[in-house]
């Protein structure tokens, strides 16, 4: 009969060292990508931020013609994108994360000012720009729904050429959106005004959005 | 945090402390000096090829066995015609010259293999006898190499490095590497004398262990399962010879593999409820570690197999509403560009799933490497493993979810 005791105590303690070793290294990894991916999309949202206030210092300023200008859409996707990453590192770092919170404030700002760019286009230029504002929200009670209406608005913007949408976060704790949510009474999430002065709740389908972009 | 994710981790988690364990009771099996008998003690072996209807295979089997390197004087071929309606029988025969013992019986419906394997287990003369398949080819010296280990009184079985023999098509390739991962796994069983699960292929048992503890059990669905652990619940040692090359044929489509893991799974769960008292202290490692994670590692299994289902399920019924409310346009919603991408990337890279199955993947790779050692040249593996990755752990959870729910609405398995 062979003997059947537990051959040794210290190779399960060196187990258990090696495999939460292995465990707490894999969060590491993945922790360590997101702060690449947070450093890069920070060196990014500050290209983009540079570029807006160049371009409305050069009219503003020096009175360069704006109407010609067709950079907004290809700006648009980019700060499309940018708040996305941010979302989803929002998502791995944690909500309280400062770093992220402050990255998504400047995000928010570098938002407002292209809509007020955009804003500028439509008073002065011949050709209208609509303009969607999408305030949206990372609980986990309206995740999903602000997953859906992003991804209707989304397939709104690919169908419509002359059309920009800004996502806020309407839980995010700074004074500029709840001036945003004051000016255009914002109480819910995904509240998504057209135009600034149409305002739709819970959007079900594309053509409740379509219908007022003709 | 989902109660989906605390299952997962804690899945993983479990995992590599498992993987760390094995690893290092493999390392540490290499320091252990094992009994082997030379050339000149090998005992006289009975192979015993039960056969029902492998017209196909069993002239492969019968030249590979006739090849072995073993003395000619210490051993018999005993085949057994297990009531097959095809030309298995006739094509036996032809090898009556070589010396091969054939005998005919009826096929019994309820007994199985394991009622051919008993049969010929009253007709064998030798001290160690061979359960052979008879769509199994053997390496010549793997027989020697098995039968060496029998020198320690305690060992009662052998088992072989077990693979697929010329895996083709999808499913093959997937179990190949699933046998070819089990070498290491096997080895580092076998050092902590907790092999469990013996391959019904080609597995060797000293005789004297079925004259005292009785023959293959009737009607048991995995025959060879049950007397592995009949074995460990009687405290004796399963060895394992991975050197010991040994080719199977495999299912080659989904229908024929399921069947067999339904059986083979139905047939663990059985066995391991009438040997549930292994599940204790008293038999070491075995009891306190193998066996119970083992069994963790399938209830996660089948949990995330059922949760992931009907997640499916839900998130379709979503998706389709979605589609609804953008028209259909799919033009529009399929368009990608660098961003997405990028933004996919960032996502799968930063998911620690993503980087434990990277993990993984290293692990079985050394595994794999072993098992190249042992066995020679493993083709393409490195091809196979992502398939592997990719679909043995649905098929396995699948697999187990039903072969769960034959348990639980008490369903009949045929054995084939």
């Amino acid at each position: 009969m062979a003997n059947r005791k537990i051959q040794s105590f210290r190779r399960y303690v060196l187990a258990f060292i090696i495999g939460t070793t292995l465990f707490l290294l894999g969060f590491f990894i993945v922790n360590s990508l997101s702060h690449i991916e947070y450093q890069r999309i920070s060196d990014f949202n500050n290209k983009l931020s540079y570029k807006i206030f160049e371009d409305k210092i050069s009219y503003s300023f020096f009175g360069r013609k704006i109407c010609s200008d067709e950079t907004y859409r290809s700006i648009s996707e980019d700060l499309s994108i940018q708040g996305r990453i941010i979302d989803d590192l929002e998502r791995k770092f944690g909500k309280e994360n400062a770093k992220v919170l402050e990255r998504k404030k400047f995000y928010s700002l570098v938002l407002l000012e292209h809509f007020e760019f955009i804003t500028l286009k439509n008073e002065e230029c011949p050709k209208k720009i609509h303009t969607i504002l999408f305030f949206y929200s990372n609980d986990p009670r309206y995740l999903e729904d602000s997953e859906n209406v992003g991804r209707v608005l989304s397939s709104v913007y690919e169908r419509n050429n002359d059309l920009v949408i800004y996502s806020f976060d309407i839980n995010l704790d700074s004074d500029l959106i709840n001036k945003l949510k004051e000016r255009y009474y914002v109480q819910f999430p995904l509240e998504i005004i057209i135009d600034e002065h149409v305002k739709i709740l819970n959007v079900k389908d594309i053509e409740e959005i379509e219908r007022h972009l003709d | 945090m989902e109660l989906i994710k605390i299952v997962i981790y804690t899945s993983i988690y479990i995992g590599l402390i498992a993987t760390s364990f094995f690893i290092l009771s493999f390392l540490s099996n290499k320091r252990k000096k094992t009994i082997l008998y030379n050339d000149n003690e090998l005992p006289f072996v009975s192979i015993m090829i039960p056969a029902l209807n492998e017209e196909e295979s069993v002239a492969k089997t019968l030249d590979s066995i006739l090849a072995i390197n073993y003395p000619k004087n210490k051993f018999e071929i005993v085949f057994i015609d297990d009531g097959s309606s095809d030309n298995t029988l006739k094509i036996a025969k032809k090898y009556k010259k070589y010396g091969i013992r054939i005998f005919h019986k009826k096929n019994d419906p309820i007994g199985r293999k394991g009622s051919a394997l008993n049969f010929a287990l009253k007709k064998v003369k030798g001290e160690i006898v061979v359960s052979m398949d008879a769509d199994t080819f053997v390496a010549p010296d793997s027989l020697k190499k098995m039968v060496r280990y029998f020198k320690d009184p305690n060992v009662m079985c052998v088992s072989p490095g077990i693979t697929i023999y010329q895996p083709r098509n999808l499913f093959q390739k997937i179990q190949y590497i699933e046998y070819l991962m089990g070498l290491f796994l096997r080895k580092a069983f076998a050092s902590l004398n907790a092999i469990h699960i013996t391959p019904g292929a080609f597995s060797a048992y000293r005789k004297n262990f079925f004259d005292k503890y009785g023959g293959y059990e009737l009607g048991n669905l995995t025959e060879d399962l049950e007397v592995s652990l009949r074995i460990q619940y009687n405290h004796y040692i399963i060895q394992n010879a991975p050197d010991a090359a040994v080719y199977t044929i495999a299912p080659d489509n989904f229908y024929d593999l399921f069947k067999q893991r339904r059986r083979w799974y139905v047939g663990l769960m059985k066995n391991t409820w009438k040997y549930k008292k292994i599940f204790s202290p008293k038999y070491g490692d075995l009891g306190m570690f193998v066996f119970p994670i083992a069994w963790i590692s399938i209830f996660f299994s089948v949990f995330v197999t059922i949760y992931l289902f009907f997640k499916t399920l839900i998130e379709a019924r979503k998706e389709i509403l979605f589609l609804q409310s953008i028209d259909f346009d799919f033009p529009n919603l399929l368009s990608l560009n660098y961003y997405v991408f990028e933004r996919w990337v960032f996502l799968f890279f930063s998911n620690p799933i993503i980087i434990f199955i990277f993990f993984f993947m290293i692990i079985i790779g050394v595994y794999l490497i072993y098992a190249s050692r042992k066995l020679g040249h493993i083709s393409k593996w490195y091809f196979n493993l992502p398939l592997f990755f990719i679909f043995f752990a649905l098929l396995f959870g699948f697999w187990w979810t039903l072969s769960v729910l034959y348990i639980i609405f008490n369903r009949g398995i045929k054995w084939r």
